[in-house]
């Protein structure tokens, strides 16, 4: 009986859907966060047209980053800045040096009733507002941007005791949507996603005021050893026509 | 850039932590430590609830209660004027929740393995309940007592799930040095990652060994 279940057990693992369809070609990306809404779109356009089955881990760029260099089998790392990539190219994981995909815009969102949002930053002194989510500038590249435009309108220090830290775009999402914040700044990407749409309010901001939010992708050394054809089709798909329109219509600036 | 305020926030609330727990598991252990009812039983369940459950699962409550969306938060904001989410009150609230069982279920299994003539010895000199709980009970369960505090103080030192979806990650408020180790990694500054961590490892080091040591001499001194 005891063999039994062990049995049982042990094929389990021997038939694991991962090693099943060894057919299909199949690859897997790594995405940040902010990416995710538009990837999922990208990733079915892909998949549409091509026979590779696209897998996806989402997390914050830093993370992924640590995890590639420290051996996860990704193929492609689609970023929410250039300076991960970068790093990686520089630690040899890239097959190729990483490319610009798309430029990230920042907007103020706010799920709260009774908050007038304004273009004139300086509205986010009134005491209405008690907390403000941005992404940990430290390893966040909306964080930065955030952090770059309060600066300019010498806001930091007057706001520096409402600000909370969001350790992604998506945790700083997820503060602002439940209300925990009472507004905050985040990707555009995340306030145009279905599932966030028609959540709260927000407003662009400007794009000339804070440092542009550049995007980039890399195929990496496992992609370009293992999955030699299907990564190089899908990182090339990233910069096609096709891809530029899905990233537009989810707010990334061309 | 190392700074000590991570540091001494996790400190703070370990020890803040520790001491309402302290006074709040007393009392609870020895009601639970006395017959049993099904009331009891499920009391119990909730007491031991935060060992299984992933944090979490418990930072995800506690960010749907304190958000001034629902109730219980509305309720706060409204006639106290307080928010719980990204404040070192809600840390504490949390870490109370995360560590209760590790200082109820020491002190409880002290209780539990005093012989139950001690206690009716008590009564029958005179003695009432309270007297008998803090003169007679507590005093003979001591090593169980350091075994709840220091445990607790060392779990609290080791929160990061809870933090981490309930604390906003505030210099000074509730940028603890678990989160400190997690971003500094995250922004792949493994020499800062590395100091908070080994000061962690120190601490924690330190403390079982002062709790291994002190038992072994208050096992020496005891009467029963």
């Amino acid at each position: 009986m005891k063999i039994g279940v062990f049995v049982l057990g042990f094929s389990f693992l021997l038939f694991h859907p991962a090693g099943s369809n060894a057919q299909q070609k199949k690859i897997t990306v790594a995405v940040a966060a902010n990416m995710q809404y538009a990837f999922a779109e990208l990733k079915n356009e892909f998949e549409k047209n091509n026979d590779v089955k696209v897998n996806v881990v989402v997390g914050a760029s830093g993370n992924l980053t640590r995890q590639i260099v420290q051996g996860a089998p990704f193929d492609v790392f689609i970023s929410a800045d250039t300076k991960y990539p970068g790093n990686i190219y520089e630690q040899g994981f890239a097959a190729e040096k990483p490319k610009v995909y798309a430029r990230g815009a920042l907007v103020l969102w706010t799920t709260k009733e009774g908050i007038q949002l304004n273009s004139d930053l300086h509205f986010l002194l009134s005491p209405k507002i008690r907390s403000i989510a941005i992404a940990n500038p430290k390893i966040a590249p909306y964080g930065t941007a955030a952090v770059a435009l309060l600066e300019k309108n010498s806001l930091v220090e007057d706001l520096k005791n409402k600000l909370v830290y969001g350790e992604s775009i998506s945790q700083t999402s997820q503060f602002i949507a439940s209300g925990n914040a009472d507004i905050g700044f985040t990707a555009k990407a995340v306030v145009l996603s279905t599932q966030m749409k028609n959540k709260g309010k927000w407003i662009e901001l400007n794009a000339q005021d804070y440092p542009p939010i550049l995007q980039a992708a890399v195929l990496l050394k496992h992609g370009l050893q293992k999955h030699t054809v299907a990564a190089q089709k899908f990182y090339e798909f990233l910069f096609s026509e096709k891809a530029k329109d899905i990233y537009k219509k989810y707010g990334y600036i061309n | 850039m190392i700074e000590t305020a991570p540091i001494f926030l996790t400190l703070e609330l370990a020890f803040l932590t520790t001491i309402i727990l302290f006074f709040l598991a007393i009392p609870v252990a020895n009601w639970l430590s006395h017959k049993k009812s099904i009331l009891k039983t499920i009391a119990e369940v909730v007491v031991s609830l935060p060992l299984v459950l992933p944090p979490t699962v418990i930072g995800f409550y506690l960010l749907l209660a304190f958000s001034p969306a629902n109730s219980f938060g509305k309720f706060l904001e409204h006639y106290f004027d307080i928010r719980l989410a990204f404040s070192f009150g809600g840390l504490l609230i949390g870490s109370v929740i995360y560590s209760l069982p590790f200082m109820v279920h020491p002190i409880l299994s002290g209780l539990n393995s005093l012989p139950s003539s001690l206690e009716e010895a008590s009564y029958s000199l005179g003695k009432t309940k309270m007297q008998t709980l803090f003169k007679v009970l507590l005093p003979n369960i001591k090593p169980s007592l350091l075994t709840g505090i220091v445990l607790t103080f060392a779990h609290t030192i080791g929160e990061f799930g809870v933090v981490l979806m309930i604390g906003g990650n505030i210099p000074g408020k509730t940028n603890v040095a678990s989160i400190a180790v997690y971003d500094e990694v995250e922004a792949l500054n493994y020499h800062n990652a590395n100091v908070y961590a080994a000061v962690l490892v120190a601490i924690s080091v330190t403390i079982l060994f002062l709790l291994y040591f002190s038992n072994r001499k208050l096992q020496e001194v005891k009467i029963l």
